[in-house]
């Protein structure tokens, strides 16, 4: 039976169309939503392999007043992607202290490996420079990243 | 003049046909260049290098990091040195500040031993809401 009695056929016909007509908004709005949010790094990311820490702490500090160093695992130092010899770091480091007002905020980013000396002699050229505030760069462990979900 | 006049009428409306895929297109690049670069970590202050202070030996916890990952721990004076494992040192020293609100830990780390060790130990110690912290390196008693 596919014809009701006594009444009208109601002819319910969906559209084929596809409304696209809010496309360009929706993409326009993720666009800028990523435009104001992208920074473009400065330097290219070492891979390193990082130590792990459940202290780890978000760095409250403007992106202009960081300065990244990297250290790797056989010792070698590197400043905005250039090799830089250990003795050298204080000289780099304290133009960047007087450009930010004091207030530079140096991120170690070391090799879980390197051994101790190196990052001893980092901090002392730090000191030199006047640069005292420093971070060690470490990833939050594993079981603490997964009890705070 | 039997020059006929061509009619050439401007269309009124923009074409927006393409916006669409012209918005699409930067907004994959902006997906694909965008890192969310998170800065975080151990913070700590060094000491100014000008800036020795005497410290009273009884207001010193000495912990002394060796290459194998093995901690020592010395309190003040004290000659006898104990050995524990660097997930230890949070409660130890919760224990020894509630007993000395002044104690310094004093972190003599080995040259030779790994980084990672003496960030177990900073960890540990921040975890404890230590304040006092001076990192060393170890030069022989």
């Amino acid at each position: 039976m596919s014809v009701m009695q006594g009444g009208y056929k109601r002819k319910s016909k969906p559209s084929s169309d596809i409304p696209d007509s809010s496309l360009a908004d929706m993409a326009f709005l993720l666009l800028i939503f990523f435009m104001v949010s992208t920074t473009f790094p400065k330097e290219k990311p070492r891979k390193l392999d990082f130590p792990d820490a459940e202290a780890t702490q978000k760095l409250d500090a403007p992106r202009k007043d960081i300065m990244h160093i990297y250290l790797e695992r056989d010792g070698t130092v590197y400043i905005n992607d250039q090799p830089i010899p250990m003795d050298r770091v204080s000289d780099v480091v304290a133009p960047q202290y007087v450009a930010t007002d004091h207030k530079l905020v140096v991120v170690l980013r070391a090799d879980r490996e390197v051994t101790y000396s190196y990052v001893d002699a980092i901090q002392k050229e730090l000191q030199q420079a006047g640069a005292v505030r420093m971070t060690f760069y470490t990833n939050l462990e594993e079981r603490v990243r997964r009890a705070r979900r | 003049m039997a020059i006929m006049k061509k009619r050439n009428r401007p269309s009124g409306a923009i074409p927006t046909s393409s916006m669409a895929d012209i918005a699409f297109l930067l907004l994959i690049f902006f997906l694909v260049t965008t890192v969310f670069d998170e800065e975080k970590g151990l913070p700590i202050v060094l000491p100014e290098q000008s800036n020795e202070v005497e410290v009273s030996q009884r207001n010193i916890l000495h912990i002394v990091i060796r290459d194998d990952g093995i901690v020592e721990l010395k309190r003040g004076e004290s000659p006898s040195v104990s050995t524990v494992t660097a997930n230890m040192i949070g409660d130890i020293w919760r224990q020894e500040v509630a007993q000395n609100p002044n104690l310094i830990a004093a972190v003599k780390t080995y040259p030779t031993a790994p980084y990672r060790y003496m960030i177990d130990v900073l960890d540990q110690l921040q975890g404890a809401k230590a304040e006092r912290i001076s990192l060393q390196i170890f030069e022989g008693n």
